[in-house]
């Protein structure tokens, strides 16, 4: 078991008549948390859905390695966990439910289900909530929820989308806590956010505006790179 | 391509889930079928009875007093005298009658004459702009006059023997529906219209709703194969609407007292491959529209005008042109509807309906193959 890296090569992805992505080109080292930073309409969830395997580029590949050897797409996705921006959970299930209804997409043995399941009720802090409907939960737990079910088949690779956009600051840090505990040589994490203020907290930060890779490196190289002392200000700068 | 059968099972274990929490998709299917059949069962009844007719008698005899009596024991007319010209035409005029029936002067005296050049007359005077009625009215005068003349032979057997050949008129039994009961031959036929429509309308919006909501971005990042998502979907509404079928077949037999001649078996077969067919259509829809609202449009489309128009419900198939006869045989509707019938009113053998099932079967394979390739592993737009 060993984190995927990914490589995401010239590409480009137009959605609409807008350019979301225009020669992009990004690595994504294994066992690493990566950032990827920019205002809104930059492209970061065109490049993470790119990266799910849920869109296909019009120019350019992605690829995947375990290791330094490579992983076809397809095989990749099984050991893909992806959480997309929008609510995608159950609003009907309780916690339990959905957690029990993605054990049998990962076809997790019953054993192994019962101990990670408890590991994620535990971590989160959810234990209490089990029984209660995905639509009847807070924003942040919420957000909790949906990783704990990506979290259930131990990814070799997570993509989160905004994980922390509409969190409180006390849940946005046990959301981040819950990543920094997971993440490691096994899993490699790869997550967008418009909060530049959360750029500092990634190990490698790429910066994406209006569909191009402005910079990448990691959070202090970056901030000398762009002579800025807050990440906010590359934007503002313009 | 394997598939797994515990992905299917948890798919439709969710999809089980929605269904018992929605409250509105369980009154729509189990409430809907019944509202529907038991309204048109005892609304759409093509059997008139009791129809109001004025009768003017100009003949005042005994035998023009027992032919009303004749006419008002069949049971289809209630008649009601007027007298004289002016309050016959008054009638007439208040629209408050479909018929006006007379009795021409000398209708007794030439009933007893016997004279075939000079029958007894009566004029029956038909409201058409109800044209159905006024059809129906004037067949079942003709069977009351057949009645009657059967009656004033008995009473005067000299007579009898006179009119033998007045009397051989064309006698028509109707085989299967003896009485040509319009109830039996509608509720069978309209359940297959409502479950099947039911059946499409309500997968039509399942794959939709996730695509709404967002949860198939989620469930196409895992594992899950197309094949395994439509079978998932399949099968908790196969049990909805199969039960659907088994209440408005308890209504038909005992609430309707339809007479169900044919087997039990095969007429459920045939049901379970015709929702399965309907289900799978809505399914494709689901797939292809992937928004509730046009999805739910298309399918009462897609599912209605067939129904009606194409599986001769209303329109005997072998009145339309040659090209939608052969039209009629794409829609499963029209196939189902056969055996339906068939297997209700006749113990017809099984092998009769052959290509009826091969109709049904097929139309469901092409379904199911349809919706898996037709359903979208990514995002795209």
């Amino acid at each position: 078991m060993a984190a995927l890296s990914a490589e995401v090569k010239n590409v480009s992805k137009k959605m609409g008549r807008a350019q979301a992505l225009d020669r992009v080109d990004v690595s994504f080292a294994a066992g690493e948390v990566h950032g990827i930073v920019g205002p809104n309409g930059a492209g970061k969830t065109t490049l993470i859905r790119l990266a799910a395997g849920l869109l296909h580029p019009d120019a350019g590949s992605v690829g995947y390695a375990e290791k330094g050897a490579e992983v076809p797409a397809e095989k990749a996705k099984h050991f893909t966990g992806y959480f997309p921006q929008e609510p995608s959970l159950y609003p009907d299930l309780t916690c339990e439910e959905h957690l029990e209804f993605f054990r049998d997409l990962y076809d997790l043995p019953q054993p192994e289900f019962t101990r990670r399941a408890d590991e994620l009720f535990n971590a989160t802090g959810m234990a209490p909530f089990k029984d209660r409907p995905a639509g009847k939960l807070s924003g942040g737990m919420y957000k909790k929820l949906g990783l704990m079910c990506v979290l259930l088949n131990r990814p070799k690779l997570l993509l989160l989308d905004e994980p922390t956009v509409g969190v409180d600051p006390v849940s946005r840090q046990e959301l981040w806590d819950l990543v920094y505990g997971f993440a490691g040589p096994e899993m490699t994490v790869i997550l967008s956010t418009s909060y530049m203020d959360e750029a500092g907290r990634c190990a490698r930060v790429h910066v994406l505006d209006e569909g191009r890779l402005l910079a990448s490196g990691a959070p202090e190289e970056l901030m000398r790179h762009f002579g800025v002392s807050d990440f906010a200000d590359i934007f503002l700068k313009k | 391509m394997k598939l797994s059968l515990r992905r299917v099972r948890s798919v439709a274990y969710k999809e089980y889930k929605h269904i018992l929490r929605d409250p509105f998709t369980l009154i729509v299917a189990l409430v809907l079928p019944l509202v529907f059949v038991g309204m048109f069962g005892f609304v759409i009844d093509l059997d008139y009875k009791h129809m109001r007719v004025f009768v003017r008698d100009n003949d005042q005899t005994s035998v023009s007093r027992r032919f009303l009596q004749e006419v008002a024991s069949s049971g289809y007319f209630d008649l009601t005298p007027v007298h004289g010209q002016l309050q016959a035409d008054k009638a007439l005029g208040r629209n408050d009658s479909p018929a006006l029936m007379i009795i021409r002067s000398g209708f007794g005296k030439n009933v007893r004459a016997g004279d075939p050049a000079k029958p007894g007359q009566i004029q029956l005077l038909a409201d058409g702009t109800d044209n159905v009625q006024a059809g129906i009215m004037g067949t079942y005068m003709q069977g009351v006059l057949q009645k009657a003349n059967a009656v004033f032979m008995r009473a005067d057997p000299v007579l009898a023997g006179q009119s033998i050949a007045a009397d051989s008129l064309i006698r028509s039994r109707f085989l299967f529906n003896p009485e040509l009961n319009s109830r039996w031959f509608i509720v069978p036929a309209l359940s297959t219209i409502i479950i099947g429509l039911l059946a499409i309308v309500l997968t039509a919006l399942t794959v939709a709703k996730e695509w709404e909501n967002g949860s198939m971005e989620l469930l196409l990042s895992t594992p899950v194969r197309p094949a395994e998502i439509v079978l998932g979907k399949l099968i908790p509404y196969f049990l909805l609407t199969f039960f659907d079928i088994l209440i408005v077949f308890a209504l038909a037999i005992y609430v309707f007292h339809i007479p169900f001649l044919g087997s039990f078996l095969l007429y459920m077969l045939a049901c379970g491959v015709y929702i399965t067919g309907a289900l799978a259509l809505g399914l494709v829809i689901s797939v292809v529209t992937r928004q509730q609202q046009a999805a739910i449009q298309f399918a009462f489309a897609v599912g209605l005008l067939p129904s009606f128009i194409f599986s001769g419900f209303m329109f005997p198939i072998e009145n339309m042109p040659v090209f939608f006869q052969y039209f009629t045989a794409l829609f499963p509707q029209r196939w189902f509807l056969l055996i339906s019938r068939t297997v209700f009113l006749s113990d017809a053998a099984p092998v009769t309906l052959a290509a009826a099932f091969a109709g049904i079967g097929l139309f469901a394979a092409v379904m199911i193959v349809l919706a898996v390739k037709k359903f979208k592993t990514d995002v795209e737009p």
